[in-house]
C-alpha cells in the first residue's frame, strides 16, 4: 500500500530544469515589489489581508490533503502560498478576514483540490476564489479603499470607486468621458500605481518589472502577457477611435484594473494555460478581446478574471489543435 | 413476480439512496437546479413532482394493459400532463407565493424525465400497488434531494432555513449560493456525497 | 410486454380518444373549481400592495381604477391610477408606475400619494434586479424604499445624492436606486396632472 515513490502531479513541461518549488518561489519573488508597494499604499489592511490569505491557503491545502484526500500534504511546493498571495492581490484591502478565509477555502478546496490537486485543476484557483467572492459579496468586493488615505485603519478605511467603475457608471448615466476625466487619476499616476482598486491592481510599473524578471528567468514566456496587453490596447484603441466620448483611450484600458496582474501573473499559470507558443497566442488574444468586451458591454466594470477563467476552459481544446507534429511524421489528412 | 412482492420494501426504499433520481441517476436536473433557491421551494417542487409521479404511476399501471404499444408514449404523456395541470391550477389558487417562486418549472414537470422514466421502466410492467410504492419512493427521494439542496443553498446563501433567520451572517449571506453557479456547485458536491454514501451502504 | 391490445389504426385512435377525453373532462372539473380562487389570488397581490402604500380606505380602488398616459422618448405607456376613499373623502391616490432604467430592465412600483402630493409609501411589485445589490429596492431586503415615505417630491428632489438629489442610494447599486427614483418621478408627474376633484363625490 505504501507508495515508495512520491509522485507529485507535474504539468511543468514548460520550464526546463526547474522544480515546482523554484518556479513558485520565482513568481512570489517577482510579485514582491508590487506586494510591498501595496503595503505602502494601503497600510495595515493590506498586510492583514495578505498574511491571512497566504497562511489560510496553506492551511486549507494541508487540511484537505491530509484529512480528505488522505495523501501527503505538499505545502512546501509553495503553490498554495502563491494562490493565497494572488488572491490577496485581487481583493480590496478592507475585506473582512472571514471573507478572505472563505475566498482561500474556495480557491484551494473547490478550485484546486476538488480536481485532484496541483496540475489537475482546470481553472486558475486564485481566480476561482476571487470570482466566488465577487459574486457572493458584491458590496464588500467593490468598495475600494482610497490609497494613502487611511493606512492605519483596516475595516473602516475610506473607500472610493475605481477608475474603471467611474467611467462605466458615468457612461451608463449618459455622461461624456471628457467630463469624467477630472475624477480619475492621470495616466502617469496609474502607471506608478496610485488609484482606487485591489491590492495588485496598483503599480503597472512594478508588475511589468516582475514580468521581465520572470521572462529572463525563463519561468514564463512573453507570448501570453504581450498578446493580452497588446490585444486590449489595440481593440480598446479601435473603439476609442470610433467614439472617444463613449470608450476610454487604450492607455487607460491597459493601465487600469487587473490587466497587468492578470496578463503577467494569472493567465501564465502553467496548469491552466496552453503549452505551445501558438496556443499561448490564441489564448492571450482571446483573453484580451474578452476583457474589452466585458468592460464595455458587460454588467461589471472589470472583466480580467472572467476573461481568464472563460479561456481556461478552452485550454484543452487549444492544446489539442496546436499540438506540434511529432518530428519525422507527415502531416496526416483528416482522419476522423 | 413473487420475488418482487418480497421486495416491496426495497421498491420503496431504493429511491432514497440506491437509485436516488438526482444524486445517483442524475435525472430531472433542470428543476433541481432551477428551483432550489430555498428549502421551501425545493420542498414544494419535490412534493409537486411526488404527487404527479405517484398518480401517473398508478393510473399508467392500471391502463397499460389496454394501451396499444405504438401509442403508449403519447398516452402516458397525456396522463402525466393532466396531473401536472391539476397541480398547476391548484397551486396557483391556493399557494400563489410558491406558484410564483416555482414559475415555469411547474408546467415543466411534464418533461421531467424521472416521471416518464418511471412510467416506462416500472409502472407499465408492474401492478398498481407496486407502482404507487415506486412512485412514492422515487418521489420522496426526489423531494428529499431537492429539500436538502435547497436547505444547503438557503443556509449558505441567505443564512436562513425555511425562512427562519439563523443569524450566521451580518447582512447578506454568501450570495453565489442562491444564484445559478451556486446550484451547480452544491449539486456537484452532493453527487459526490451521494455516491460515497451509496458505496458505503451497497458496496461497489 | 404487458399490453394485450394489438396496434391497429382503430385501437390506437380509440385509445388516444378515450385517454384525451377523460383527461380533458378531469381538467375541466378542476379548472371550474380553481377558477375563482385563482382570480382572487392574482388580485390579492395588487390589493395588498395598495393597503401598504395608502392610508386606510374603505372603497374598492381596483374597481374604480383608471389609466393615464405617460410618454417616454416618444413611446406612450399607461400608468394605472387607484383612488382610495374613506367615506366620500379622497384619502390618497396610488399609482402603478414603472421604470425602464433598472439594471435588468423594467420593474414596476406601486406608489401612494396623499392628496397634497406627499408620498405615503411605495413598494416594488416585480423586479429582476441583482440579488444582494439592486434587489434592496424591495422593502423586505433593505430600508431604501422607506426613505421616501412622508416626503413631498415638490421639495424632496427625487435624484440620488451623487446626481445632486436628496435620495440616499443603495451602496454599490446606484443604477437601481436611480431607476427607482425615475419610477417615482414618473408617478409624481402623472399625479400632478390629475384632476383630483373628479374623485370627490
Amino acid at each position: 500500500m505504501e507508495n515508495k515513490l512520491l509522485v507529485s502531479y507535474s504539468p511543468h513541461i514548460h520550464a526546463q530544469s526547474a522544480s515546482v518549488q523554484r518556479i513558485m518561489l520565482d513568481v512570489i519573488l517577482a510579485l514582491m515589489p508590487a506586494v510591498l508597494f501595496s503595503f505602502y499604499l494601503f497600510g495595515i489592511g493590506a498586510i492583514i489581508v495578505t498574511v491571512v490569505a497566504v497562511a489560510s491557503a496553506v492551511l486549507w491545502e494541508w487540511l484537505i490533503a491530509k484529512y480528505l484526500l488522505k495523501r501527503k500534504p505538499q505545502i512546501w511546493d509553495l503553490s498554495a502560498a502563491l494562490t493565497g498571495l494572488l488572491l490577496a492581490m485581487n481583493v480590496p484591502s478592507n475585506l473582512p478576514i472571514w471573507m478572505v478565509l472563505i475566498g482561500t477555502l474556495v480557491a484551494i478546496g473547490v478550485g484546486k483540490m476538488s480536481f485532484g490537486g496541483l496540475g489537475q485543476n482546470i481553472f486558475n484557483p486564485a481566480l476561482v476564489g476571487r470570482v466566488f467572492l465577487l459574486i457572493s459579496f458584491p458590496v464588500a468586493m467593490t468598495s475600494w479603499p482610497v490609497p494613502l488615505k487611511s493606512r492605519m485603519s483596516y475595516l473602516d478605511a475610506v473607500t472610493g470607486a475605481t477608475p474603471l467603475g467611474i467611467v462605466k457608471d458615468g457612461v451608463r448615466n449618459g455622461e461624456k468621458i471628457s467630463d469624467l476625466m477630472h475624477q480619475i487619476p492621470s495616466h502617469m499616476q496609474m502607471f506608478y500605481g496610485v488609484m482606487g482598486g485591489s491590492l495588485g491592481e496598483m503599480a503597472a510599473l512594478l508588475l511589468i518589472l516582475g514580468g521581465i524578471y520572470l521572462i529572463i528567468r525563463k519561468v514564463i514566456s512573453w507570448h501570453i502577457p504581450v498578446s493580452i496587453i497588446g490585444t486590449v490596447f489595440l481593440f480598446g484603441g479601435l473603439l476609442w477611435l470610433i467614439n472617444p466620448e463613449k470608450y476610454p483611450d487604450p492607455l487607460f484600458q491597459i493601465l487600469t484594473g487587473g490587466v497587468m496582474l492578470g496578463a503577467i501573473f494569472m493567465a501564465t499559470d502553467y496548469v491552466t494555460s496552453p503549452m505551445t507558443p501558438k496556443g499561448k497566442l490564441i489564448f492571450g488574444v482571446s483573453i484580451g478581446l474578452l476583457i474589452v468586451i466585458i468592460r464595455e458591454w458587460g454588467a461589471y466594470p472589470e472583466g480580467v478574471s472572467f476573461a481568464i477563467l472563460i479561456m481556461n476552459a478552452f485550454v484543452p481544446l487549444i492544446d489539442k489543435y496546436t499540438k506540434p507534429r511529432v518530428f519525422g511524421t507527415m502531416k496526416t489528412k483528416k482522419q476522423n | 413476480m413473487a420475488k418482487e412482492k418480497n421486495n416491496r420494501l426495497e421498491i420503496f426504499l431504493k429511491g432514497f439512496i440506491k437509485e436516488n433520481p438526482v444524486f445517483i441517476m442524475l435525472l430531472g436536473l433542470c428543476p433541481t437546479l432551477g428551483t432550489t433557491t430555498s428549502a421551501l421551494n425545493g420542498l414544494g417542487m419535490g412534493l409537486a413532482t411526488l404527487f404527479v409521479l405517484t398518480m401517473s404511476n398508478f393510473v399508467i399501471s392500471l391502463i397499460a394493459p389496454y394501451i396499444p404499444s405504438k401509442v403508449r408514449i403519447p398516452s402516458y404523456i397525456v396522463v402525466i400532463a393532466s396531473f401536472v395541470t391539476i397541480v398547476d391550477l391548484v397551486m396557483h389558487a391556493y399557494a400563489p407565493e410558491l406558484y410564483k417562486a416555482l414559475g415555469i418549472f411547474i408546467p415543466l414537470i411534464v418533461v421531467n424525465c424521472v416521471i416518464l422514466g418511471r412510467a416506462e421502466a416500472f409502472a407499465s410492467k408492474n401492478n398498481p400497488w407496486d407502482s404507487i410504492l415506486d412512485g412514492l419512493g422515487v418521489g420522496l427521494g426526489f423531494t428529499m434531494s431537492l429539500t436538502i439542496l435547497g436547505a444547503v443553498r438557503e443556509i449558505l446563501g441567505a443564512g436562513e432555513i425555511f425562512g427562519i433567520n439563523l443569524h450566521i451572517f451580518k447582512g447578506d449571506g454568501i450570495l453565489v449560493f442562491v444564484l445559478a453557479p451556486g446550484a451547480f456547485l452544491v449539486l456537484a458536491y452532493m453527487i459526490a456525497l451521494g455516491h460515497k454514501l451509496k458505496k458505503r451502504m451497497y458496496g461497489e | 410486454m404487458a399490453t394485450k391490445v394489438k396496434s391497429t389504426l382503430f385501437s390506437m385512435t380509440l385509445t388516444l380518444l378515450i385517454v384525451t377525453a377523460v383527461a380533458a373532462g378531469l381538467l375541466a372539473i378542476v379548472y371550474k373549481y380553481t377558477k375563482g380562487p385563482i382570480k382572487e389570488a392574482d388580485l390579492k397581490k395588487e390589493k395588498m400592495a395598495l393597503q401598504q402604500v395608502l392610508p386606510e380606505f374603505d372603497n374598492n380602488p381596483i374597481a374604480e381604477s383608471d389609466t393615464i398616459p405617460s410618454d417616454i422618448e416618444g413611446d406612450s405607456f399607461k400608468l394605472v391610477v387607484f383612488p382610495a376613499k374613506k367615506g366620500d373623502k379622497l384619502v390618497g391616490v396610488a399609482i402603478k408606475t414603472f421604470t425602464m432604467k433598472g439594471f435588468s430592465g423594467r420593474f414596476d412600483v406601486m406608489v401612494g400619494f396623499l392628496p397634497d402630493g406627499t408620498i405615503y409609501n411605495s413598494i416594488v411589485l416585480s423586479h429582476q434586479e441583482t440579488p444582494g445589490l439592486g434587489d434592496k429596492i424591495d422593502p423586505e431586503k433593505s430600508d431604501f424604499s422607506k426613505q421616501f415615505a412622508g416626503k413631498n417630491p415638490a421639495t424632496f428632489k427625487l435624484e440620488v445624492e451623487q446626481d445632486g438629489g436628496d435620495v440616499d442610494a443603495i451602496t454599490a447599486a446606484t443604477i437601481s436606486s436611480r431607476a427607482y427614483c425615475d419610477a417615482l418621478q414618473r408617478a409624481y408627474n402623472a399625479f400632478k396632472s390629475l384632476d383630483l376633484s373628479k374623485y370627490e363625490n
